[in-house]
């Protein structure tokens, strides 16, 4: 609630500075934005509240779109296309998810290393062009539109959120995500496949980057190798606001999509506001601590209540 | 040797939540002598030494030492006292050079900079004064750890400390060590440091206290000198005769002899653990007793396959199970309700019905959804059988007392529907009241058919409730004792003294 709160005191500051912030185009752009974080977001909270961290999200996004743009321009159908690149998205994820489960490394570590690596082989199989030509059908599909400002990646990001928010909620994987989360020892001590659920969550992750591959090159015509850069910070960022825990164990789908939606909001319209960009990274920055620090002492106030 | 008390303590009470852990203790500790201070696992040993060190307050009472009231509100004001301590376990940074190590916090400085020159060369002597051939500029992660136990004493001559006190130092020496920290501590004493010692080796007591002050149950219960003393006056001494009577059977026993549920044969595992055969037949209670550090622990870890075996056979209803992780003993119907409640026992970030659907979440599933209603509702009727307060299955169980959250801990396991069950340490930290309940809760297990193993520090508990029991002694069982040939001194030779005693 704090969180919805939060953004339409954010809409509305935005429109009082500057009206043309609620203007069809401006929001419309704001969505195109929540999408892409939204789906890689989803992913990277199943990862964090199993107590990891997804760094490679940006670099799979970028294998998956070259790989996916170079299949299409060759005249693939779109199923085609895009099982195979969601295939291959999955699998990325999976190989983060053995080095952290079963070679017991470091989330951190294990996915800063499959970052850069993802991203070479972007580079490698590019040469580091972009890849252009995808088919107008596929762009059609990800990147079509229904009506005035809406496109079917918002349907996209609606129905990977409903599927992710029913695994989490409502399958054995999803309690066991939280529980390892909260006591890996105690879940694994209740006879949990604790490994096997671990992988999952990263694979789920690996499929979040991918579908913003598909958005990304539906939009673009083209999968760029540079696709992507940085974006995992914007991923966590979504996950932050929306109230997930660093520390593991918390965390919904609806937030992060909120969180997505109010992360965007507040770059766009610190746009239209005509806040120098520098200053921009200043306020994000902000926004993302005062998010995290509200999330603590509602835990506080939380636990003195149950007192 | 001028008889002068040095640290007295005063009508010294600890309580914790629910627990009264120190009772008026009052008894003084002379200057220049090694003290030592015996007593069973929980007899308050340690919590007195860390009101002593400052680690904790006492709730009642005062500390004087030196003939002048002190009250440490941190471990460090009773270190700037002159106060050390050895720890248990090794606590140094393993990164640094061993002066580095011992000078922490409290590094000779120059012109703002650290004196390297000087550091070395004050730690050199004291190395010196020790006798040791570790070198100041040693890379302390290299040390054994009786050269880390060394360290430590160093640290505190370093600091200048006029009472040293260390708590089972000799847990992880070799024998050569342990001769080597004897010499130490004789030494220290002759330059008049006063030493506490404690230990669950009485042959260490004998030869080198001058006096050793026995606990019980959190109350003081006399001060012997160790010349002229015996063995076996000392254990009684430890023992007492006033057995606690609420842990005992209140239905007859239910063992039959004739159907062995588990059969554990050769088990070698982590912590020297070596050799361990036993069996559980079912409807009993078998107890599993033994000091801390004897291994109890770590032979059901490997039965449950939390811990890899090294070598071992496990025959569950007659037939070799296979186990190698905890999926593997869950599917072979056994549980274990561990020790380490927060850590271990129960998730702190899930209500109690989550927390109790943990290990059987199979059985509320339809289709592939979890049905979050029948699981709220099985909930609340089985974590109502054990009696759990506030029975409400969107509480946090990290939020309940101890004894409800143990509830809870048992309650995933009703729910697995198990009938080996393993309880370590089942009433550890929780209140006389509740200790009471599980006990009854383990009796009414029996009735519907289930075994249980339970591992146990507590003598008054594992005598007044098992059928037969197994005593254990650094990783190898000692003896197997069934219920007529229970008896406190007996029991705790075995674990004190191993199978010779």
């Amino acid at each position: 609630m704090t969180l919805l709160a939060a953004l339409i005191v954010i809409v509305i500051v935005f429109t009082m500075i500057n009206p043309i912030y609620i203007s069809i185009f401006n929001i419309s752009d704001i969505i195109e934005q929540s999408v892409i974080y939204g789906l890689m977001g989803i992913g990277m909270t199943f990862v964090i509240i199993t107590g990891g961290i997804d760094l490679s999200v940006g670099s799979v996004l970028a294998l998956t779109a070259v790989t996916a743009a170079k299949l299409s321009s060759g005249g693939m159908n779109v199923l085609g296309v895009a099982i195979i690149s969601l295939a291959l998205s999955a699998v990325l994820g999976a190989a983060n998810g053995f080095m952290v489960s079963c070679m017991k490394l470091q989330p951190f570590i294990a996915t800063m290393g499959s970052m850069s690596i993802f991203r070479g082989i972007a580079y490698i199989v590019t040469e580091g062009f972009p890849v252009s030509g995808v088919d107008s059908a596929f762009r059609s599909v990800f990147y079509g539109k229904i009506s005035v400002g809406m496109r079917t990646s918002v349907m996209v990001l609606l129905v990977f959120a409903v599927i992710a928010h029913i695994l989490l909620k409502y399958t054995r994987f999803g309690n066991y995500v939280y529980a390892i989360g909260g006591n890996e020892e105690a879940t694994r001590l209740s006879g949990v496949k604790v490994k096997s659920n671990k992988i999952k969550a990263y694979v789920i992750c690996g499929i979040g980057s991918g579908l913003a591959a598909m958005i990304l090159i539906a939009k673009l015509a083209s999968g760029e190798p540079t696709a992507g850069n940085g974006y995992e910070l914007n991923a966590i960022a979504a996950a932050c606001i929306g109230g997930t825990s660093m520390a593991g164990g918390r965390g919904t789908i609806a937030g992060t999509v909120i969180g997505a939606i109010l992360f965007s909001a507040l770059k766009v319209g610190l746009i239209t506001s005509g806040v120098d960009t520098f200053w921009q990274y200043v306020a994000t920055g902000v926004v993302i601590i005062i998010a995290a620090y509200v999330e603590i002492i509602q835990g506080k106030l939380a636990g003195k209540k149950r007192k | 040797m001028p008889v002068k008390n040095f640290i007295e303590f005063k009508h010294i009470s600890k309580e914790f939540p629910g627990v009264k852990a120190l009772n008026d203790i009052n008894f003084a500790i002379r200057q220049g002598e090694t003290h030592a201070i015996l007593g069973e696992n929980g007899a308050g040993k340690s919590t007195l030494l860390n009101i002593l060190h400052g680690i904790y307050q006492p709730t009642e009472g005062e500390l004087l030492i030196g003939g002048e009231k002190v009250a440490f509100s941190s471990a460090n004001d009773a270190i700037k006292f002159g106060i050390a301590k050895v720890h248990q376990e090794i606590n140094m940074v393993p990164e640094m050079t061993v002066a580095q190590n011992i000078a922490l916090g409290n590094e000779p400085r120059k012109g703002g900079l650290i004196d390297w020159k000087k550091l070395n060369q004050d730690v050199a002597k004291i190395l010196d004064r020790l006798h040791c051939t570790i070198k100041p500029t040693d890379k302390t992660g290299e040390l054994s750890n009786g050269e880390m136990q060394i360290l430590q004493i160093a640290k505190a001559l370093y600091l200048d400390s006029r009472v040293l006190s260390l708590d089972e130092p000799t847990a992880s020496l070799s024998t050569q060590e342990t001769e080597n920290l004897f010499d130490i501590i004789v030494e220290l004493k002759e330059k008049g440091i006063t030493i506490l010692y404690i230990s669950h080796r009485l042959d260490e007591i004998f030869r080198i206290a001058d006096r050793a002050t026995v606990m019980r149950d959190g109350q003081y219960i006399g001060t012997y000198e160790m010349e002229g003393m015996t063995k076996e006056k000392l254990i009684y001494s430890m023992v007492g005769r006033d057995v606690e009577m609420f842990a005992t059977r209140q239905k007859p026993s239910r063992a039959d002899k004739s159907t062995e549920v588990l059969r554990v044969e050769g088990l070698n595992a982590e912590n020297h653990v070596e050799d361990v055969n036993f069996n559980l037949y079912q409807g009993e209670i078998l107890g599993f007793f033994g000091l801390i550090g004897a291994g109890r622990t770590d032979v059901m870890r490997a039965v449950f396959g939390a811990d890899r075996k090294r070598a071992g056979k496990i025959i569950v209803h007659g037939k070799d199970a296979e186990i190698k992780t905890p999926v593997g003993a869950v599917k072979e119907g056994i549980a274990l309700i561990p020790e380490d409640r927060k850590r271990q026992g129960f998730n702190y970030n899930l209500s109690n019905g989550q927390n109790m659907a943990l290990a059987s979440l199979e059985k509320f599933v339809k289709g592939v959804f979890v049905n979050h209603k029948k699981k709220l509702a099985a909930a609340e009727e089985l974590l109502g059988s054990v009696n759990l307060r506030p029975n409400d299955p969107n509480f946090m169980t990290a939020n309940l007392s101890g004894g409800n959250q143990q509830k809870v801990v048992l309650g995933k396991w009703l729910s697995a529907s198990g009938d080996i069950m393993i309880f370590d340490e089942p009433t550890k930290g929780i209140d006389v009241g509740a200790k009471a309940e599980i006990y009854a809760l383990m009796e009414e297990l029996l009735e519907q058919g289930k075994s249980i193993i339970m591992v146990s520090s507590e003598l008054t508990e594992v005598m007044g409730m098992s059928d037969r029991m197994f005593v254990m002694k650094d990783g190898k069982i000692a003896a197997e004792l069934s219920r007529d040939e229970f008896d406190e001194q007996r029991i705790l030779t075995y674990a004190l003294e191993g199978n010779e005693g």
